[in-house]
């Protein structure tokens, strides 16, 4: 026997076959029932019907983890309560996986994994357990890295695959360490103790060595920018965060192009601390002006960066140039990095009007809100699509922050970060000269360029024989039917995985790994392998009982912007109506009992219940809604971020919290005794139903916030929070939370504020810091008919309230 | 008049007008004129510095009515009663100006005055702008080559007036427009150099058509804000920029892109070339500017590419361009022709310096410097003096500290009735200005009488050609002999900023009737050799080399024919007067000179050979087509001797002098002493003094010349001889062997050419049959 291996092993993992994963479900309004005493491990979760009409949804039950994902016996090989996936890390719409592709139509629900392989922007937030040994078991037939679903044979020197169930050699290393000349405890493995490992990969795993972190800004210097501060404060920004920016391994490179009508290059050649500036207003083929001394590096140039950043502002304060080559500056930026690859960061507050990609204002208020809407939502130019798949080719990933007082046709230039997994950034209306913008995107980009991204990475999912990988959503390039590639890989976003069933699965569980293959920014090749084990199931109920209505809601949410995108708002909002009658009449028909028809109550899954409100405040959403006054410009980067957040912060994009301020318990808004996190009132429903006229509220989708004061505050409320003495002094809009000496009520107001940015117990990475609006019920009316869009329980003029919709889907229910 | 006496006279006429005739006594018709073989013609430097200075007059000119124009000189009829001059060229009688009511013989302006016949006007009109200087540097060179050119340009800075403007161009892979004004950092425009930007490009590119990019200025106070043309990013007073050029300057690096071993440098000359000339026509459209091309070797990128990269393939030589076999060439050609014709229709200089062992292309963009009065000079390397010393040059001042160089010029010429102007030969293009003083016949740039020069200096002469009118008609009654005149006007911008008019009025005898023995007595050999011979080169530019050669003989033998003295086919009867004799013998050195005889030249050294000779006077023209050659020996004061084979004598040093080279031979004996090293023992000071004698005298020669010759010391033997015996009449040739008169100890010409000698008996023998 393989030294160090103990074959009582198998005994002691079985008693804790039984614990179910996932955490604690008792939560206030869940109705999901613990299993009382012993259970037999078939046993999965209960199905509670509940009637829709009569248990109105809970706001909590957004925070609820989801139904618990309850395996068979010595399913792991150790008892290790991390040995399957937390749902941070990836979550199952199906917490029971049908056993055929027959049974899973039948059920109408979708079968999808929610991905985010990464829960914070750096690792020391939320380390993973690191395989640092370079010896990485993988089955030979279908590439499944070990883990802690595997089975071992032979006194342990054969394993067996749990995708495929071939028996694949253990590696020697498991149980002696060559170099030591001695022992090792395969126990000891991360790999075989935890579902979600990093393995650093040794040589085979590149086709050339790490690439270096390099970031390119490509810099609006038009008017427009001088004008908004723009190119004043990203360059005062970089030039701060030139510590963040990672560069353990010291190979960081940086480069800057400034972009008007012209191309503005800064060399800085190797002998010198100042920047060279090199003007191409050659915008037909683009060129480099000078084949070296672009790419700066981080450590060495850094005196000639900070010179040039220092003085960025100073170099352009007299340009009246109203042009902006953005597409040709993309070309010429690509062309400088794409022997590394890298981050090309837009920062724009410019429509690109001349040059390669040129486009034009396409915004046309007639078509807003008609089924012709849906043209200004795709893109202008074919070049945003082509040329991205040219930066995927080449290690390139563009993000864009975009700033333009005017029509900027986000739905072209978003397609840049959708196909090489960037990002979108849209600060409508931004200008610098409001202490409030400025800091927001001065937080947000240096955070952004602080975070760890990781860089030529490819993402696969394997899964148990029988299942497979049918449709990725999510920015990135699809480069073969399993194989997501992204040049860069970002650390704030999530994917969705559309499974399909092909066969017949036998066994109790299956098992999905997903692996992200990738050079960290520090220049070690790694794999971050997370591995998810699900119960199957033949039983309809046992499907709909453990459905997840968080990930559902995730999985229709990028449908929803396919379909916008494919075929019109319209239609994606049909389609979520539709699919809810689908699967209430499922519901209906295969598993409510006949006798409850008279009452005709609307019957579904207690777990579920969310789902009809969630899909309604989606529809209602400002990337989706009916409506002819969102411009095309915000509702494309709306878009954008229900195609790419991670399914908390989407959740509450979609439905946002609101809290009760001015009656909030006690113990809200200081820090809990034991645990020192700052408590926060139980969210609200989002009704104006439940907002008093002299009330305080935070309403919060984490991409703005609003503090919405009743018309009846009493003017001691007002000067508790911010310090005023009445109502009429108060500055509406915008602002930053004033600090009010020796009020309880403004600390804790802002330590609520606080808290309700905090990712961290939410258990992902963001850079979003979101303004903060005064707004008063009898104020400006535009204001408030924007904080009243959040209250998606309310009718509005093109849509129904949730009481009235719920009658609308009890009704085609009936019939159908 | 003996010749000598004549050519006194004549050499007092060019020192005071600048002037040279072939012909000092015009025949009376058109017949005759076209007997003469040797056109008329007159080799004029407008801008000639006299030895005595005579300063410009602060008045205008009175001129004659339109269309004539033609401006008050001493050949004018001047009734200062009645206020009345009538014009000698149109015969219009003209209102004096109110202010010159009070002239009479005691008081006659000095225009009026014989002693000026040629004055200089200097005229209200201000230029527009400051004279324009734009550096278009090479910097695909060695480290070293590099950096001595620097040093030069950050020199001349200095030499500049500190108001002119200045502009910096560099180029290798690509082209780079510097923008001095912009003081935040080094600031420059990047052009590709492999793509052939369009005039309006340029200017876009360069932000020169939008307004938004002009250069702001901080408002002052109670001062109304400067309207800077765009330009003046580009181009700005010395006294503004000098700090920031010369950073720039310094801080210029070799081109950065990689050369693989095999491949030339990429060097966009053309690009280079076409941005500077976009840069400066929007702004400074018929303005005074020079573009200064430094280039340190071939173009091998983009449009005027003169050869492709790949070092495998050598640079054209004149044999490929005969046989046509090229890719380039005419392409270059016309790319550089098109430039030169857009840079002088704005009155723009080019300048070419090129500084390379290897050709640069001169000969591709010749038109460059040839159309626009520029300069162009041939060097090995920026390091050496020969560019160094004639960059210099080029920055020369006169007495007033303005610089020795004029700008946007135009040379107009009036004739009276007998004569007509055939055309111009030098460095300049026509102005297509038609007269009644344009001929029928074309000789060089005609059918014009006004030529526009963009660049011009007191040393820039210029060939004109004229006949006589074909109706001359009875003489009308005049008194004392009948005169035909010429008027040139050169109205030019002077480096000091303000326009001057420098007016040369000359008359000539009209011959008397047919066989009048004056004409042939007018007779100035050495001009009509120049004059020859720059029609010769002219030709050569567009004929076979043969053809030309052909032409040369043909011409000669006519001229012996119709005014040697002879008896019908009795070569041994044949006489040449004085003033004719040399005439064969400098023809006979211009067929075997370097202007005519290609093949032991490159390309490029030919047009510069050529460029050269269409710039200079007389005196240096003459040394061009044949050397001087002057013998040091004991005891004996230097003397000239034969440009023979013969000259060379084992105990003599030559120095010989072909304008282009000075060269120092040490005949045998003088070589083996030296090597022992005699000049530095006790005893043999008066070797020493041999030693250095010829040094001294060529160090003399060198200090006036531009461009600055190469200065060549060799011994009996060596090498760098050939140098000598290449210009050498062969007497003695390996086919000659020895025969009576000639020095036993002469030196062998290993050559096929044919001797002055075999030459001559060739001459009087066709010349005496009469069959031409
Ligand atoms: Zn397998
Ligand atoms: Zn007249």
């Amino acid at each position: 026997a393989a030294p160090g291996y103990d074959p009582g092993m198998a005994a002691v993992t079985q008693q804790f076959g039984n614990m179910a994963m996932g955490g604690a479900p008792a939560q206030p309004g869940m109705m999901a029932p613990q299993p009382q005493g012993m259970q037999t491990a078939h046993t999965l979760n209960q199905l509670i019907p509940v009637d829709l009409m009569q248990t109105p949804f809970d706001p909590r039950e957004i925070d609820a983890p989801p139904p618990p994902i309850v395996l068979p016996a010595n399913a792991s090989l150790t008892p290790n309560p991390n040995s399957n996936c937390p749902p941070q890390y990836m979550r199952s719409t199906l917490n029971a996986v049908p056993t055929t592709h027959h049974l899973l139509k039948k059920s109408k629900l979708p079968f999808a994994l929610i991905i985010q392989p990464y829960t914070s922007l750096r690792d020391e937030e939320d380390p993973v357990p690191l395989v640092s040994d370079t010896v990485i078991s993988r089955c030979r037939r279908c590439r499944s890295y070990i883990n802690p679903f595997a089975t071992f044979l032979e006194h342990g020197h054969r394993w067996r695959c749990n995708m495929c169930n071939l028996t694949n050699d253990v590696p020697q290393a498991f149980d002696w360490d060559q170099n030591a000349q001695k022992p090792v405890d395969r126990w000891q493995r991360p790999e075989l103790n935890y579902s979600v490992v990093e393995f650093i990969a040794p040589q085979e795993y590149m086709v050339r060595p790490p690439q270096p972190l390099v970031y390119l800004f490509l810099i609006d210097v038009s008017l427009a920018s001088i004008q908004c501060g723009l190119l004043a404060t990203a360059a005062r920004t970089i030039l701060e965060s030139l510590d963040r920016i990672p560069n353990a391994d010291e190979r960081t490179k940086v480069a800057f192009i400034c972009v008007d009508s012209s191309l503005h290059y800064f060399a800085v050649p190797r002998d010198s601390t100042e920047p060279n500036m090199l003007v191409v207003s050659d915008l037909e083929e683009p060129f480099l002006p000078t084949p070296g001394d672009l790419l700066l590096s981080l450590k060495e140039c850094r005196e000639g960066i900070e010179n040039l950043l220092g003085k960025l502002d100073n170099m352009f304060e007299h340009s009246k140039n109203t042009a902006s080559c953005m597409g040709s500056a993309l070309q010429s930026g690509h062309k400088l990095i794409s022997s590394i690859g890298g981050k090309i960061i837009v920062l724009t507050a410019s429509l690109p009007n001349i040059g390669v990609g040129k486009l034009e204002n396409r915004e046309d208020k007639k078509l807003l809100g008609t089924n012709k809407e849906v043209s200004l939502l795709q893109t202008g130019n074919s070049f945003y699509k082509s040329f991205a798949v040219e930066c995927s080719k080449n290690q390139v990933s563009v993000d864009m922050f975009l700033f333009s007082s005017g029509y900027q046709d986000v739905a072209s230039l978003s397609n840049l970060p959708r196909y090489t997994g960037g990002q979108t950034y849209f600060y409508p209306g931004w200008n610098a000269s409001r202490t409030e913008d400025a800091i927001k995107f001065a937080k947000e980009f240096s955070d952004h360029l602080s975070a760890e991204i990781a860089l030529e990475a490819v993402m696969r999912v394997r899964a148990t024989s029988g299942l497979r990988m049918q449709t990725f959503y999510g920015n990135f390039f699809n480069r073969s039917s399993d194989l997501c590639a992204f040049p860069a890989f970002p650390r704030d976003q999530g994917y969705v995985v559309e499974v399909a069933i092909d066969e017949t699965l036998g066994k109790q569980f299956v098992c999905m790994q997903t692996a992200v293959l990738h050079t960290t920014c520090n220049g070690e090749r790694r794999i971050r392998v997370m591995t998810l084990a699900l119960p199957t199931t033949s039983n309809l109920s046992d499907v709909y009982a453990s459905a997840d209505q968080i990930a559902i809601t995730t999985y229709f949410s990028h449908k929803a912007v396919e379909r916008t995108l494919s075929s019109g708002l319209d239609s994606a909002r049909e389609a979520l109506q539709s699919k809810l009658i689908e699967l209430l009449s499922t519901f209906k028909k295969e598993l409510t009992v006949a006798h409850m028809g008279a009452a005709s109550p609307l019957s579904f899954a207690a777990n579920l219940r969310g789902l009809p409100l969630l899909f309604l405040a989606l529809m209602k959403h400002v990337g989706l809604r009916k409506t002819r006054i969102v411009p095309s410009d915000l509702r494309s980067a709306a878009l954008a971020l229900l195609s790419t957040l991670p399914a908390p912060i989407l959740m509450q994009y979609i439905y946002p919290r609101m809290y009760s301020l001015h009656d909030m318990p006690e113990d809200c808004g200081i820090p809990d005794p034991t645990t020192g996190e700052i408590k926060l009132p139980d969210p609200v429903n989002l009704t104006g139903e439940r907002v008093a006229p002299f009330g305080l509220y935070l309403i919060d989708d984490m991409q703005t916030q609003f503090l919405w004061i009743g018309s009846q505050a009493v003017p001691q409320l007002i000067q508790d929070v911010f310090g005023e003495p009445s109502l009429d002094m108060l500055r509406m809009g915008k602002i930053t939370m004033p600090e009010i000496v020796d009020s309880e009520m403004n600390l804790k107001v802002r330590n609520i504020i606080q808290k309700s940015r905090d990712y961290k117990t939410k258990k992902v990475g963001s850079i979003i810091s979101p303004h903060l609006y005064v707004v008063r019920q009898d104020g400006d009316p535009s204001l408030r008919l924007w904080a009243q869009t959040m209250w998606v329980e309310d009718r509005t003029d093109q849509a129904p309230n949730i009481q009235m919709f719920l009658a609308g889907l009890r009704e085609k229910v009936g019939s159908a | 008049m003996d010749a000598e006496q004549q050519k006194d006279i004549w050499i007092a006429e060019e020192e005071r007008d600048g002037v040279r005739l072939s012909w000092n006594v015009f025949p009376l018709n058109r017949l005759e004129s076209s007997r003469l073989v040797v056109p008329i013609g007159v080799l004029y430097t407008p801008l000639k510095e006299r030895e005595v200075p005579q300063p410009p007059v602060q008045y205008e000119p009175v001129t004659c009515k339109m269309p004539c124009r033609a401006v008050l000189n001493p050949y004018c009829q001047v009734d200062a009663r009645a206020k009345l001059w009538i014009c000698p060229f149109c015969l219009q009688r003209n209102q004096l100006p109110p202010h010159y009511k009070d002239i009479g013989p005691n008081a006659w302006p000095l225009e009026l005055s014989p002693g000026y016949s040629t004055i200089e006007y200097k005229l209200a009109r201000p230029a527009t702008a400051p004279p324009i200087f734009l550096f278009v540097v090479d910097i695909c060179q060695d480290d070293d080559a590099l950096k001595a050119l620097k040093d030069s340009l950050i020199m001349s800075l200095s030499l500049l007036p500190q108001h002119a403007l200045v502009g910096l161009i560099t180029y290798g892979t690509m082209t780079h427009v510097h923008e001095l004004g912009y003081t935040e950092c080094a600031k420059s425009y990047v052009f590709r150099g492999n793509k052939d930007y369009q005039a309006k490009q340029v200017q876009e590119m360069l932000g020169l058509l939008t307004p938004g990019m002009r250069p702001q200025q901080p408002m002052v106070p109670g001062r109304p804000q400067q309207h800077l043309p765009p330009s003046s990013r580009f181009l700005l007073p010395v006294q503004q920029c000098e700090f920031q050029l010369t950073n720039v300057l310094e801080q210029l690096q070799r081109d950065p892109w990689p050369v693989a071993s095999d491949k030339r440098p990429l060097r966009c000359t053309g690009v280079a070339l076409s941005v500077a000339i976009g840069l400066l026509e929007t702004s400074f459209p018929n303005t005074g500017a020079r573009v200064m091309l430094f280039s340190g070797g071939p173009g091998t990128e983009g449009p005027g590419m003169v050869v492709a990269p790949e070092l495998r393939e050598p640079i054209r030589s004149h044999h490929d361009i005969e046989r046509d076999n090229i890719k380039y060439y005419k392409k270059a050609v016309k790319f550089y022709d098109t430039l030169a014709k857009r840079s002088a229709h704005n009155g723009h200089v080019v300048d070419i310096f090129a500084g390379c062992l290897d050709q640069v292309g001169l000969l591709e963009m010749k038109s460059l410097p040839n159309s626009t009065g520029g300069h162009m000079i041939l060097t090995d390397s920026f390091t050496s003096s020969m560019f160094r010393q004639s960059f210099v040059k080029i920055f020369d001042k006169d007495g007033d500290d303005n610089l020795l160089m004029g700008f946007n010029a135009s040379l107009e010429v009036l004739t009276t009735k007998e004569l007509k102007v055939t055309g111009l030969i030098g460095h300049a293009v026509s102005l297509n200005k038609k007269s009644v003083s344009v001929g029928e016949t074309e000789v060089g740039i005609g059918n014009t009488c006004s030529w526009k020069m963009c660049g011009i200096t007191p040393s820039s002469s210029f060939a004109t050609y004229f006949e006589t009118a074909a109706q001359a008609g009875p003489a009308q009654p005049q008194q004392g002999p009948q005169k035909g005149l010429i008027q040139f006007l050169t109205y030019y911008q002077h480096s000091s900023g303000q326009y001057h008019l420098r007016v040369t009025t000359i008359g000539r005898d009209m011959s008397g009737p047919s066989g009048d023995p004056s004409i042939a007595h007018s007779f100035d050999q050495e001009t009509a050799a120049v004059l020859m011979g720059r029609i010769a080169v002219f030709k050569a530019e567009v004929d076979d080399g043969p053809d030309v050669l052909r032409w040369v003989d043909r011409m000669l033998i006519r001229l012996c024919s119709r005014f040697a003295d002879y008896r019908k086919d009795d070569p041994t009867s044949f006489r040449l007067d004085k003033n004719f004799k040399l005439y064969p013998q400098f023809m006979f050195h211009l067929r075997r000179s370097q202007f005519l005889q290609v093949f032991n030249n490159s390309p490029d050294e030919t047009a510069f050979y050529r460029h050269v000779l269409n710039t200079e006077d007389v005196s240096n023209s003459l040394v061009m087509i044949q050397p001087t050659l002057d013998s040091y020996t004991f005891d004996e004061p230097p003397r000239p001797v034969l440009l023979d084979s013969t000259s060379i004598q084992p105990n003599t040093i030559l120095l010989l002098d072909t304008f282009f080279h000075i060269l120092i031979f040490h005949g045998e004996t003088i070589a083996e002493w030296k090597k022992v090293g005699y000049q530095d023992q006790e005893g043999y000071e008066n070797f020493k003094e041999l030693l250095e004698l010829p040094k001294e005298d060529a160090k003399e020669l060198i200090a006036d010349r531009f461009p600055l010759p190469r200065f060549i010391i060799c011994d009996a033997g060596g090498s760098q001889a050939r140098f000598l015996l290449s210009k050498l009449n062969p007497s003695t040739t390996h086919t000659t062997g020895a025969y009576g008169g000639v020095s036993q100890n002469a030196q062998t010409i290993f050559t096929d050419d044919v001797s002055l000698q075999t030459f001559m008996e060739a001459l009087m023998k066709l010349a005496v049959t009469g069959t031409n």
